[in-house]
């Protein structure tokens, strides 16, 4: 089992994530005490591959919610297939037999839903509840419920009990405060754009290709426009999305063509870009 | 409570001690927290401190704010250097202490014993049959000092029964959609198992998000302060409500929106409220809002409410580029000008007409009666 924050480190690091000293320590926290784990940053920072990449290492499934607003009981936890139930019963209708409460409401009925999913999983899975911030208060407060006692009460069938502990991560991308009670229940960590050595070896990491001078070039673009004010500004996927289309492009430095070629990459609204393009029109050679 | 670290005797002893340390300092830090705390350093994780503190971050803090705060009262606590730490008062507004006074926030805000004979002649000449209905019409800048307390009960009578009425109309409102396979199955069981009556799922009503911008500079603070009432009256009704006050500067209100709270807090206002200039500058205010607290005020369509007259020092385009920014994100955007009560009042000045085109509707709110008016438009939104 692992045995403290930097073998987790070096453990991410063989999947190609790159995790600072603050991040392997929360998840060592995870891993031990088996607290869900809420992650708050702005977008594109790398919440939600944190999930992806925790469930290859532990060699178990990741099991995902997306959450959205009117999100409920029926899309996250459970539900019955009533079009198969009274099918069935019509059917054993026509035939003159009978049909017992407990066959209608048996397993083969029930349509699980990523949270019934996750605490019924045979091996304790990565339960990765995204944009939690997405969802509204009704739906925080049934997730307590859920993350204190990790079972599920089904009228018609009873209590199901987590056979495993999933490992919760949720994720936030801050857009309205989320329940203190949520949040405490919860091991806590900001993700927060990184600087520019972390996010060379990020690049680096994920397009071990690029040669030094491009790869210098665009990281250092992109720091300098997190440092203005942008009505979108880009996070490390875009980053790397920007790099890994110049390589595909043959570009090996980044030239004012380049730039202009390219530059939907990084910014996603109009009027960044036209205040981008105006000042690096003379700049870039 | 500085209990230094050196000063306990065992290790867990110091980590129980810091976590009331940091409770006494503004953390959330609980039993709970405590308890996870101690399990965590049972994992020999203490070896290192960057590893112990990071743990205890981990645990203890629930936001990138207290974060920072945690940081310094960690290296307070387990250094051995006795620095003395800064309470952080900048753009707050703290509620100090008790009233000396029983006063009405009514009362100081309308100017207590202030009322001149011009200004009770204007008040009589409003024509009504009874004294309510009398206030309801009366402009909030000139309320006489007696009808004061009266106008503020009638007033949280009204707004209470007007967030009633909201709150009936959400629930009756059911548009025809899907049909509801459980409640038709139930109701076909008393027709022998035949689905005759139909029942169909109802679109939930989606609840609103509500934000408001309150000038208090100037004449202003009296009207701000009884649409602050309004805004608490219908909390319930919106799902989320922040609330702001700007004159130079902006500030954001919205922990005090309990009404016990309010009360004190309008009071300090009024008293701080002499200290401000006249100019308003609404367009950096509002710039302001949009860079601080846009991103996570102005998500899921919320309704803006802007209360001021539009009088504006600063630059009529920066206005205009602001409320263009604010309205592309708003469901709503409503304009509350008292001027607008006024009889002959054109919005000719430079900032309110940069405004007004930006603007969905565009009322007065300068009595009772034109407040009550606004649940019209709330209840469509």
């Amino acid at each position: 089992m692992v045995q403290n924050p930097q073998a987790i480190i070096e453990a991410l690091n063989d999947y190609n994530y790159v995790a600072d000293e603050e991040l392997a320590t929360a998840l060592f926290l995870l891993l031990k005490l088996r607290k869900p784990i809420l992650l708050e940053g702005p977008p594109g920072v790398g919440k939600t591959e944190i999930a992806a990449v925790l469930a290859a290492w532990l060699e178990t499934d990741l099991i995902r919610l997306q959450c959205y607003e009117g999100l409920d009981l029926n899309a996250a936890v459970y539900e019955w297939n009533y079009q198969k139930q009274i099918l069935l019963l019509k059917s054993a209708e026509a035939n003159h037999e009978k049909m017992a409460e407990s066959e209608i409401f048996s397993d083969k009925f029930l349509l699980k839903r990523p949270l019934l999913q996750a605490i019924l999983h045979p091996k304790a899975p990565v339960l990765l509840i995204d944009e939690i911030d997405r969802s509204d208060e009704e739906f925080e407060a049934f997730l307590l419920e859920l993350l204190s006692a990790f079972q599920i009460t089904i009228p018609e069938i009873g209590t199901i009990k987590a056979t495993h502990r999933p490992y919760v991560i949720l994720t936030s991308n801050r857009t309205r405060e989320l329940s203190d009670a949520l949040k405490r229940r919860c091991l806590y960590h900001w993700i927060d754009y990184p600087d520019l050595d972390k996010e060379m070896s990020i690049v680096q990491m994920k397009l071990p290709d690029i040669e030094s001078e491009l790869l210098e070039q665009t990281v250092a673009f992109v720091q300098t426009l997190r440092s203005r004010k942008l009505a979108k500004t880009p996070g490390v996927s875009e980053t790397i999305d920007w790099a890994e289309s110049l390589m595909a492009l043959g570009y090996r430095r980044v030239t004012a063509q380049a730039l202009h070629q390219t530059l939907g990459c990084v910014l996603k609204t109009v009027e960044d870009i036209s205040i981008v393009k105006e000042e690096n029109a003379g700049l870039m050679e | 409570m500085k209990i230094q670290a050196y000063s306990t005797a065992s290790l867990s002893e110091a980590i129980v001690a810091f976590g009331q340390f940091c409770r006494s300092h503004g953390l959330n830090v609980g039993v709970q927290e405590t308890q996870d705390a101690l399990n965590a350093a049972r994992h020999d994780v203490l070896v290192y401190r960057p590893i112990f503190k990071n743990a205890l971050r981990a645990i203890f803090c629930t936001s990138p704010e207290e974060q920072k705060r945690y940081d310094r009262l960690f290296s307070l606590y387990w250094d051995t250097n006795p620095i003395d730490l800064q309470p952080d008062r900048k753009n707050k507004i703290a509620v100090t202490g008790t009233l000396q006074k029983k006063n009405t926030a009514a009362l100081v805000l309308l100017g207590q014993g202030k009322s001149n004979p011009d200004e009770e002649e204007e008040a009589k000449n409003v024509s009504g049959a009874n004294a309510s209905e009398r206030l309801r019409k009366t402009d909030f800048s000139k309320i006489r000092e007696i009808d004061a307390r009266e106008l503020e009960i009638l007033a949280d009578r009204l707004f209470k029964e007007m967030a009633l009425r909201l709150r009936r109309r959400m629930k009756n409102r059911q548009i025809n959609g899907q049909i509801h396979l459980q409640r038709t199955i139930r109701r076909s069981l008393s027709l022998g198992g035949e689905p005759i009556k139909l029942s169909f799922k109802g679109q939930k009503p989606k609840r609103q998000r509500l934000i408001v911008l309150l000038d208090v500079s100037g004449s202003m603070d009296k009207y701000s302060f009884f649409l602050l009432r309004f805004v608490c009256a219908l909390r319930d009704r919106f799902r989320q409500s922040e609330a702001f006050i700007f004159s130079t500067s902006l500030v954001r209100i919205t922990h005090l929106l309990d009404t016990k709270l309010l009360n004190l807090a309008l009071i300090n206002l009024a008293q701080q409220a002499d200290n401000w200039s006249s100019g308003t500058k609404i367009g950096t205010c509002l710039e302001t809002f949009y860079d601080s607290y846009g991103k996570q005020t102005l998500n899921g369509s919320p309704v803006v409410i802007i209360l001021s007259d539009g009088l504006d020092t600063g630059s009529p385009a920066l206005l205009h580029s602001v409320m263009t920014k604010i309205q592309r994100k708003a469901r709503k955007v409503i304009w509350l000008n008292p001027l607008k009560g006024m009889q002959g009042y054109t919005p000719t000045a430079r900032g309110m007409s940069a405004a007004l085109p930006l603007v969905d509707d565009f009322k007065s709110a300068h009595n009772l009666e034109s407040l009550l008016e606004l649940e019209t438009i709330l209840s469509n939104v």
